[in-house]
């Protein structure tokens, strides 16, 4: 069986924090969706993304690795729940998932699949649905059957905490339940599930009355921490003295401390110092200064609208939201963050009280805002990968690259940042 | 009026070289006349017919002046490289293929998808489609997309000249018909035949500039997918040049003894068309390589002696040259092939290899043949 997990038409209104990453590469609970996938079937998942993340996102051998002669399982990137997933690997072949009209999932002959892959990999997903339809049994997933599925960015923080119970059956057959008698570590309720080799530093506080905990191996739990379920934390992550308030997923090598409610944080980002961050979500590589803290009620009281690139700004619905910020984002310190902010990827704020509300990718400064160079962001984004053991491998420099070019046009006329000055040595 | 005005202020940055040109016209020409002293009489008459034929000499002079564009050359107006374009037209656009093939044949053509805008690989109906994929993904083919007629593999059963009924991929790997060839194709479940045609398909075959077939197996790989309703009359409706690149040597089993032309009809009679343009190799091979595949029923497919008299002057053609015409399809002969070492063995003696030459048909050659005769057409 071949395994692809694709993004459709709808990776438009998740662009603001997926434009160097698909959208099934967006962690909600315990994980992202390639990889929910890949735990509920298994085997690995084929990522089938846009022509632009495909070089690190996709197979290396390209579609060749796509075909193996058996079934071919399509998923649709942006599915948060799989539950239905079991159910349709059991069913006849060239059968078709759709609920509300998207195509959630099929499994087809190589042959069918080869009809309708050309469009899924230019994110057609309607166009490969009515040529399904044409071909495939189609099976439709009504009611609550229907599997939950984000379409705007806030949807991801919505549905975090529900995500993390959804995820409840597949990590508990990873992590084994918490057993170990440490009195300086106060529990609350039945699901606490610690991974081998986590480090728990009491005096802490584990509170799962309200959903499980889950810690992976190598995470480090420092003192006087209090973790709220549900909650998820990766492997490698450091809680420094922290407040994990509920609804909140941490993935893998992370640095937080402060206070965390109902946010998602990619992984390999750091909140290492005081500072509130609520109901938001943090790519890879972000970096956020002591004291840093964001917004997530307006004093009204109101719903929180949010700016989204090429779509313009939209009632979220939502009155608890905080803000996004995208891949390689770095806030100094000190900043006050509005809910609703988006900040695009790999910019640099820094020197204000207060960041603006909507900052486009690869931009730098506080007062004046000017285009972050790329050749500078790759020099530092390689040297931050390097203090986590991580290599800056030629493909993601591509695709950083490609996401600059690409992005070009919502910074407008913004200048350039000035080249450094070359170094004088007096003699 | 205003279009008057406006055409002649195109003229402002010419005010001073025309002024200084028609005085300096003039000065030269009373000066000549002076120094000749050449009498003109009566001076009164002379005088107004000067300045009449001066008047309307300069006016038409200015008026064709203003119709032309010019441009002011200088050190500030010349281009980086030195040159001066004066005009410029867009690139004719790449086209986009689609090859009816199979197996290696189609292999062979890949390299044509750096060439193009896009190039779809329709697989023949009995064959799987992943195969194409796990070979093109060997040799890293770019801008190639595989794609399959129905949305299962169609059994295909071939009929030959003494009876014996076979599944066409099994052919080529029994030696006791060699000497034979098929007379009838057809699906071994007739109701494939009403198979719809996938989208991607469809709008590929229409949306072609060209549709090539082959190179490969006449049997195996152009024509079942012809035995699909849908599929036939898609190509055979398409407005794209089809271009058929024959085989460099008939097949045992299949195709022993069949001319150029032989192929030519077996595609009218399944696909309900005649090519275009069919592509024959004109490269002799050697004497020791022929018998080698003399043993084995195979013959080199050329065109015979009297088929070079069907010759004709096609309406719309470029070169304005008589051209070969078999069947209703232009035949072109050009160097398509090159003799490889094949190293071989047999089943009861696998431990046992040889080296033998064969011939096959060359990417490179096929791929400058193809691009040539769509750039000519």
């Amino acid at each position: 069986m071949t395994l692809i997990v694709f993004e459709d038409e709808q990776w438009r209104t998740l662009a603001v924090i997926a434009q160097a990453r698909p959208v099934f590469e967006l962690r909600c609970g315990g994980y992202t969706v390639r990889e929910r996938a890949a735990a509920v079937t298994g085997m690995d998942a084929l990522g089938m993304a846009r022509a632009h993340l495909m070089g690190y996102y996709g197979p290396p051998d390209g579609l060749a690795a796509m075909y193996t002669g058996e079934p071919t399982v399509l998923v649709n990137g942006r599915c948060l729940s799989l539950s239905w997933l079991p159910k349709l690997l059991a069913e006849p072949v060239n059968t078709v998932y759709i609920a509300d009209g998207d195509l959630i999932g099929a499994r087809l002959t190589p042959a069918l699949a080869s009809a309708v892959l050309y469009y899924l990999r230019d994110q057609q997903a309607t166009d490969a649905r009515d040529e399904l339809t044409r071909f495939a049994r189609v099976v439709e997933l009504c009611g609550s059957d229907a599997p939950a599925r984000i379409v705007y960015p806030w949807d991801l923080i919505n549905q975090s905490g529900e995500q993390i119970v959804r995820d409840l059956d597949l990590l508990r057959m990873r992590l084994p339940a918490y057993a170990v008698h440490d009195p300086s570590v106060v529990r609350h309720g039945q699901h606490i599930f610690v991974g081998p080799g986590a480090r728990l530093d009491g005096p802490l506080v584990l509170d799962a009355r309200d959903g499980p905990i889950f810690i992976e191996g190598g995470a480090h739990i420092e003192p006087f921490s209090f973790i709220q379920g549900p909650a998820y934390i990766g492997a490698g992550t450091l809680i420094a003295s922290a407040r994990i308030r509920g609804e909140t997923s941490i993935g893998p090598v992370c640095r937080v401390g402060g206070e965390v409610e109902a946010s998602i944080i990619q992984g390999y980002s750091n909140k290492h110092h005081d500072g509130f961050l609520g109901h938001s979500w943090l790519g890879e590589w972000v970096n956020i200064g002591a004291m840093t803290t964001n917004s997530d009620l307006k004093n009204n009281y109101g719903s929180v609208r949010v700016a989204l690139e090429g779509i313009g700004q939209i009632d979220s619905g939502v009155i608890k939201l905080g803000c996004f910020l995208a891949d390689h984002v770095k806030l100094g310190i000190g900043l006050h963050l509005n809910g609703g902010t988006v900040i695009g990827t790999a910019s640099n704020i820094f020197g204000v009280h207060s960041a603006p509300k909507t900052v486009p990718p690869f931009t730098w400064g506080g007062e004046i805002f000017r285009e972050y160079r790329i050749d500078r962001m790759i020099s530092v984004a390689r040297t931050v990968m390097g203090r986590r053991k991580r290599e800056l491998l030629p493909t993601y420099e591509t695709l950083l690259r490609a996401v600059f070019n690409l992005t070009r046009p919502s910074r407008g006329n913004m200048s350039e940042l000035p080249a450094p000055m070359p170094k004088v040595f007096a003699l | 009026m205003p279009t008057f005005s406006r055409r002649l202020s195109r003229l402002s940055h010419l005010v001073v070289p025309i002024t200084l040109s028609a005085i300096g016209g003039a000065a030269l020409f009373f000066g000549i006349v002076s120094l000749l002293a050449i009498p003109i009489t009566p001076l009164l008459w002379r005088d107004a017919l000067l300045i009449i034929a001066g008047i309307a000499a300069l006016g038409i002079g200015i008026w064709q002046f203003s119709g032309m564009a010019m441009l002011p050359i200088g050190e500030s107006t010349s281009s980086p490289d030195g040159e001066l374009v004066f005009g410029f037209g867009q690139a004719n656009k790449p086209p986009q293929i689609v090859v009816l093939s199979g197996g290696a044949g189609m292999l062979v053509l890949a390299s044509l998808g750096d060439h193009v805008a896009r190039m779809t690989c329709i697989v023949p109906a009995q064959d799987p489609v992943e195969y194409y994929y796990r070979a093109a993904g060997l040799f890293n083919f770019q801008n190639v997309y595989y794609v399959t007629p129905v949305p299962a593999p169609l059994d295909v059963i071939a009929t030959l000249d003494d009876g014996t009924v076979a599944n066409v991929r099994h052919l080529a790997v029994n030696p006791q018909i060699a000497e034979h060839h098929i007379t009838r194709l057809a699906l071994r479940d007739l109701a494939g035949a009403a198979t719809p045609l996938p989208r991607l398909v469809a709008e590929a075959i229409r949306d072609a500039d060209a549709i090539i077939l082959g190179p490969g197996g006449l049997f195996e790989s152009l024509l079942p997918n012809m035995l699909i309703d849908s599929f036939r009359d898609a190509v055979s409706k398409s407005a794209a040049r089809k271009l058929y690149i024959c085989n460099l040597m008939t097949e045992p089993g299949r195709t022993t003894g069949f001319s150029v032309a032989d192929h030519i009809r077996e595609i009218k009679r399944y696909a309900g068309f005649a090519p275009d343009y069919v592509l024959v190799n004109v490269q002799r091979i050697d004497s020791d390589v022929h018998q080698l595949y003399a043993a084995a029923h195979q013959s080199p497919v050329y065109l015979s002696p009297d088929e070079y008299e069907e010759t004709a002057v096609l309406p719309g053609d470029r070169d304005g040259q008589r051209r070969l015409v078999i069947e209703g399809s232009v035949v072109i002969e050009a160097d398509l092939a090159s003799s490889v070492i094949q190293y071989t063995a047999t089943l009861d003696n696998p431990d046992q290899s040889r080296a033998v030459h064969v011939l096959r048909h060359d990417a490179d050659k096929l791929t400058a043949t193809v691009l040539e005769l769509l750039r000519r057409t």
